[in-house]
Formats: C-alpha cells, structure tokens, sequence
C-alpha cells in the first residue's frame, strides 16, 4: 500500500523496478508473518507448559522419599510383635586425611582419647597416609559424636547410615543370625529370609517369627544356669508347638551377641539346635516303642519281655544301666529306660519297618525348617543291620539335631502327625501344613501315659514340674571323642511334653559334657542335671504359654500302672 | 462506537482476569498441597524418632536386662501350682473374713452434735448429774469412748430444754447411748476437737429451737451405735 505510485508516465525500466520492489517486499511480508507466528508460536509453548505445570506439575520444594516409613531393611519381630531386629539410622564417624586442617599430632592424641580403638601414634600414622578415608567407628554413641563435632575438622565427618540393631542383644541369636557389612543376612532369619527382607516392597512388613521373646529369654536362662551349674560345654534348647511345628523357643549356648558378630568365636556361632547333629540316647526310646505298637510288634503296655543282667546279641553285648534279671514289662522297660529291652522290641520291629519311620518323622534327613543352618543326620546308612537295628532303638548308632528330636515329639504326641518345624508364626498368611501321618492316633494316645510314668516313677523323677503334667524321657549317651567313645563325657538331653493330658508343647533340653556336682551325687546322667533344668523352666513358660498347672488332672495311667511291679520302684 | 472499541480491550482484559484467577487458584492448591506434604513429612518424621525412641526403650528394657535385675534384686519367682486357683469359689474357701475392727468411732465424732438431743430423753435423769455417771462408767470406757464423750457434754448443757424434748425421741436406742456416756471420760478423753466444737454448739441453744435443730439429725445418729 505504501509503495510508491508509479508515474503516470514512466520508463518501462522504471515500471519494471516497481513491480520487482513490491515483490520484495510481499516476501518480506511473508517472511516476517512466518517469522511472527514462529515466535507466537514458541511464546505459547511456554506459556502452555507453565500453565501446565502450575496446574498438575510438582513444585520445587517437594520432598521425595520420605512421605512413608519403609526401613532400609524390614523388620524382625517376635510372635507378640516385639522388636527383635530392627534398622536404625546410626552415626558413623570417619577421617579424610586430606581434608585435616589442624595440628596432626594433638588431634591423633585427642582421638586416642576420645576413640580409644587404636593409640595415639596408630591415629597419627592414619592422619599422615595417603588413604583418602578411614572409618574411626561405626554406630558411634551420641556422646562421642557431640565430642568429634565439638572439635571442628573437617577433616572428621559424622554420617549417618542405616545399621542393623539387635535390641534384645543376645536373645535367640542363632535363631535371628546376622548380617554383614552390606547389610545381607549371612546366617539364621536373617539369611535365610534374606530376599524378603531386602525388596523395597515387602520390607515395609516385618518378619513375623513364632518366637516367644518371654519363653525365649526363660529356657535361655534356665539352660545358662544348668549349663554352669554342671560346668557344661555347650547346650541347646527347643520349645515347640506339637500342633503347629512353630518353634517357640530355640537357642545354642554359648551364645553369640549379633550387634557385634566379629567379637564372637565359632563355637559361639555354631548353631547347636539345628546344625549340630548329636547321638541322643535314651530320648529315642519312645520312637521305637511307637514304632512297634503301630506296627503290631507290642500289643499291650503289659507285654513282656525277658530281660537279663545282660543281653548278648549279634555278637555284641547290650548292657543296663538298672538290670532288672527278670522279665519285664513294656511299661517298665521304659520306666527304667532299659537298653536290653528296647533292643529285643527294635529287633522284633526290624530295620526296614525303622527305616520306614525314621524317614516318615524326617529322620533321615536334613531338619525341616527355614534356616539354612541345618546339619546332616547321622546314621549307619549301609551298615544298617540287626545289631544297628537295636543300636538306633536306643538312640545308639545315629546322630540328629535337637530340633529333630522336638518335631519327632511332637509328631509321637500330636496324634502321630508330622510337620516340619517352622520357625514364623502361624497365622492368616501362614497356615499350618496337612501334615503327613506317622503313628496312629492311638498309639499318640496310649504313649501320653508311658512317658507320664518315666516321670512319675522313672528315671525323669527330677523333671516334674508340679501340675504341669510333664511327661518325657531322659537320655544319656556317649560323647563321640576322637572317633571313639568317651567312658567319662557324656550328652545328656531330655525331651518332654506338657501337659501330658493334653499335649500341646513340646520341649529338649541338651547339655554337652556336664560335670557331677554334690548335688548329683557323682551322676552326670540326663536325670540329675537336664531333667532338673526341664522342671524348672516348664514351671517358667508353662504360664506364659498359657497353661494352668493343676494337681488334680493326670493322663491316663491306667494304661500303664497296672504293669509296673512295685518292686522295681527305686 | 467508543463502546464498540473498548469491547476488544474488555475482552483481553477479562481473559486475562480469568486466567489469572485460574493461575491463582492452582498455584493455592500447590502451595496447600505443598504444606500437605510438609505435613506429611513430619509426621513420617515423628513416626520414625517413635521408633527410635521405642527402639532405645527396647534395647535398654531388654528380657536379659530386667532378667538380671530379677536375678539380682527383685527375685520373682514362677508361681507354684499352689498359687492358682480354679476361680472365685475356691478363692472364697481360703479366705476368712477378718472381723471387722471398731472403726465406728470416727464416724460418731463426725456427728456429734447430733448426739446431745439423742441423749436427751437421758438428759432427764441427768439433772442429778453425779446420779448417771455412777451407773456405767466402767463399760463406756471400752466400746466407744468418743460417743461417751459426746454425750456427757450433752447432757451437761440440757437440763431444763432437754426435758422438754424428752418425750420426741424415746428410742431405746438413745437410752443405751446414754447409759454408756461417762462424764469423767469426756474429759479425759484424747479426741480433743470434739469437746471443743461441743461447748460453741451448746451456748448458743438454750431454748426450743436448737432442739428441733438436734431432732432431724438424731434420727441419723441413733442408726449408728
């Protein structure tokens, strides 16, 4: 519009330059409309993606990550929900040699004073080295970390980093296990559950195990205290539920503290309950009795049994702690824990109707339970034969764990069901198994009596817990030393059930190489020091697993007190 | 045309008032959204010392803590079967009712004023006032010496308005009181404030209508002994 109107009369060059001009400029128009709507353009894409984020994006002072409590490692607690594992945020102090400002020699002095780990000198070498980072300590104290602070190095930083925190310490150690510097489980629950522990998305949900802390921390106590009292080696201890196969309680003395697994010695950290495999003796009794009444070898409590001052057999001889030199009855043989008597009902049984048990009970193999501390059994695998027969009888010739011992009372008493032991809690998410039948229900029911009588009247006197209806078997065997069989040192054990009317736990007691006190009169068998044990700590846990002692209630003797000849009773 | 003009300039003036509002809305929604979180933050914050509070508690709380300490000082022992019982009825057998000691006195002392017009039908005989003690000094010594007390003051006061009264309340139970009333108790007696209270109650009334003041309390009193 603007150009310029040609003249009227005009050179035809000139006409010719006016055309091409407003040809220009209607490009340059073009251009700068382009040019305009490009830069509208662009202006709208930012208003819109400002809109956009004021109306739906986050804005710049959102905290990420802290808007739920899910700990760096998932909870441990106990059947009550007592805390017995947990991850806390610890100081962690530590020293960047470069960064030191001050005067080498008197800080290396203070921190001997205030980190007394290493001396003077060891702090002065470490100030001096070329290593970029030293840990001085990990899960520092408060009162230290205000001192470090107070001191002002930077070359000293305080850190805070997750830490693994046992706060019941020692308590079911070798059930809970530990875990390393990187935060992986390397043995018991901790290991075992290591994956569940560690997924962001189950770790918000603690580690329900069947644990009782209260029942944990009495047989803990109970077993330290018999443990000392007979100078013991070792002990170890399982309380379980026979319904469930829940262990409620299981620990291996020496015991270890987790929060520090690198102050402890192997011995400490052997897990006596399920990775040590012991030949127990006597406890085993009661197997091959059920064996033989649910597989018609013993037909009666009554029935009997020659039994001599001593049997020979298979070219071997079996002795008696007590010979009756008479004949006996399946009630007494259990009475007085007869070798020779069991040896002639496990002959009459024989070994592939043993065998056949001692697998269905789980015997034969590893012990079932989730931790991977699990000990191989022992047994006279291809040697297997008659003699070996009446050895395992009696508890001879094959080595199990502690926890074995539990889950085969259990499955004797529970209605002759075996389940393998469980170590979390049964509930809603975790239900208990079918089970596989063992023994009848009424070889479980007839057994309740013959193991109340070992206690009433038998070698297990000193295990009565009064009104708890305790019924069990002692067992003292040979300690295997250097190949051999010790004369002196002996494992004794005893395995119970209370109450005996109704059982409903099951318990084992093991002590490793037991001294005779004055109390004992010179005894180191099971009766003297883990029988007492058994009765003391039943008497503890019995009502805190709820049970009511009560004098007036008794199992069924009926079934066995009519075969007991009084004269046998000692 | 003015208007027309302007019509322009009203729009983009009200497109920009509406986006602005729009801006302000959402940009409060953040800012509530914002503090939502902080809240939020806290609160996870809150949770997490509670579990390291609960955690140190635990730790120094410990069963091989409070174990030692058992083993050490307070020596708790698991109950015996003995200690249970099968519920209430066999609890009751072992249980005597202890017999009921002589708290009954303070309860007199507290209404005391009420007992002089109780004692008044006693008051009669009391204008011989050597004459009433004599009959039981000896037993009101023992069983409640401050209602003695009480009553001794009573009757000191009254002579002539009790009389009057007497005929009101003749309770048997009144009687018993005054028998048991001692002058000479009242005065040795160790119950100190209730004598004092007595002789202020008592000046003041002489006549008739401290009396009808003194019956509707009695009633109360002479339930008690």
């Amino acid at each position: 519009m603007n150009a310029p109107t040609p003249a009227l009369v005009a050179q035809p060059e000139r006409l010719h330059l006016v055309g091409q001009r407003r040809q220009i400029l209607a490009v340059m128009h073009q251009r700068l409309m382009f040019g305009m709507l490009v830069f509208a353009g662009v202006v709208a894409l930012i208003a819109f993606r400002i809109i956009y984020l004021a109306a739906f994006g986050d804005h710049a002072g959102r905290k990420i990550g802290i808007t739920s409590l899910i700990p760096e490692r998932g909870d441990i607690v106990d059947r009550d929900g007592q805390a017995l594992a947990r991850t806390i945020d610890a100081w962690s102090i530590s020293l960047h040699p470069s960064k030191v400002i001050g005067d080498k020699l008197a800080l290396a002095r203070t921190l001997a004073k205030l980190i007394p780990e290493f001396d003077a000198p060891a702090y002065f070498a470490m100030l001096r080295s070329d290593k970029p980072f030293f840990y001085l300590r990990r899960r520092a104290a408060p009162d230290v970390v205000e001192a470090i602070n107070a001191l002002g190095e930077p070359g000293l930083a305080i850190d805070r980093e997750p830490d693994r925190l046992y706060p019941q310490t020692t308590l079911a150690a070798h059930v809970l296990g530990y875990t390393d510097i990187d935060g992986h489980g390397t043995s018991g629950v901790e290991r075992a559950f290591d994956k569940q522990l560690s997924d962001p998305a189950l770790r918000g949900v603690p580690v329900t195990l069947s644990i009782s802390s209260k029942v944990q921390q009495a047989l803990e106590h109970e077993l330290f205290g018999a443990m000392t009292e007979f100078s013991a080696i070792g002990a170890a201890g399982v309380v379980m539920d026979i319904h469930t196969g829940e262990v409620i309680a299981m620990t291996s003395l020496p015991s270890y503290n987790p929060n520090v697994p690198g102050k402890n010695t192997p011995d400490q950290m052997f897990n006596r309950a399920t990775l040590g495999v012991y030949e127990l003796g006597s406890t085993f009794k009661p197997f091959t009795v059920g064996m033989a009444m649910d597989s018609g070898v013993v037909k009666s409590m009554g029935q009997v049994y020659n039994c001599p001052q001593e049997l020979h057999v298979y070219g071997h001889i079996v002795h008696d702690t007590h010979p009756f030199g008479r004949a006996c009855t399946v009630s007494e043989i259990m009475m007085e824990s007869s070798n020779i008597g069991i040896a002639q009902i496990a002959d009459k049984l024989g070994r592939d109707r043993q065998k056949a048990f001692l697998k269905k009970m789980g015997f034969l193999d590893k012990v079932g339970i989730e931790l991977r501390e699990r000990g191989r059994t022992l047994t006279p695998g291809s040697r297997w034969g008659p003699f070996e027969v009446m050895n395992v009888g009696f508890g001879q010739g094959i080595a199990v764990t502690p926890l074995h011992l539990a889950t085969g009372y259990a499955t004797l008493f529970n209605g002759g069901i075996y389940r393998p032991a469980t170590i979390l809690k049964v509930d809603a998410n975790h239900k208990v198994g079918p089970g596989q039948r063992v023994f009848t229900e009424d070889t479980s029911y007839k057994m309740r009596a013959l193991l109340r009588l070992v206690v009433m009247k038998g070698t297990g006197k000193h295990a009565d817990a009064p009104g708890y209806r305790v019924g069990g078997k002692t067992g003292t065997a040979q300690k295997v030393i250097d190949g051999h069989y010790s004369k002196t040192v002996n494992i004794t054990s005893f395995a119970g059930v209370f109450p005996m009317d109704e059982p409903r736990y099951a318990m084992v007691m093991m002590l490793d190489a037991p001294h005779a006190t004055a109390d004992t009169y010179g005894f180191t068998t099971a009766g003297w020091n883990a029988a007492p044990a058994f009765a003391r700590t039943v008497s503890r846990i019995a009502p805190m697993l709820g049970i009511r002692p009560d004098k007036k209630r008794e199992a069924n003797m009926a079934e066995v007190l009519p075969f007991v000849h009084e004269k046998s009773e000692k | 045309m003015s208007g027309h003009g302007f019509k322009s300039l009203f729009m983009a003036a009200s497109v920009a008032g509406a986006a602005l509002g729009c801006y302000l809305v959402s940009l409060n929604v953040a800012s509530e959204r914002a503090k939502l979180e902080g809240v939020e933050g806290r609160i996870v914050t809150t949770q997490n010392d509670i579990r390291l509070l609960q955690t140190e508690i635990g730790t120094r709380g410990r069963l091989a803590q409070l174990e030692r300490w058992n083993a050490g000082f307070i020596r708790l022992s698991a109950p015996t079967a003995d200690q249970f019982l099968e519920g209430g009825f066999q609890l009751a057998t072992m249980v005597k009712p202890a017999p009921k000691a002589v708290i009954g006195a303070p309860v007199v002392l507290a209404s005391a004023p009420v007992e002089q017009s109780v004692s008044r039908p006693a008051v009669t005989s009391d204008d011989q006032d050597a004459g009433v003690p004599r009959t039981a000094p000896a037993q009101a010594a023992r069983p409640a010496p401050s209602a003695g007390d009480m009553l001794h003051v009573a009757s000191y006061e009254r002579p002539v308005a009790a009389r009057a009264v007497a005929a009101v309340p003749t309770k048997p139970a009144a009687y018993k009181i005054v028998a048991m009333k001692g002058p000479k108790i009242a005065s040795a007696d160790a119950l100190a404030p209730l004598p004092v209270a007595k002789p202020t109650a008592k000046a003041a009334p002489p006549g008739a209508p401290s009396t009808s003041g003194a019956a509707t309390k009695k009633t109360k009193v002479s339930g008690q002994p």
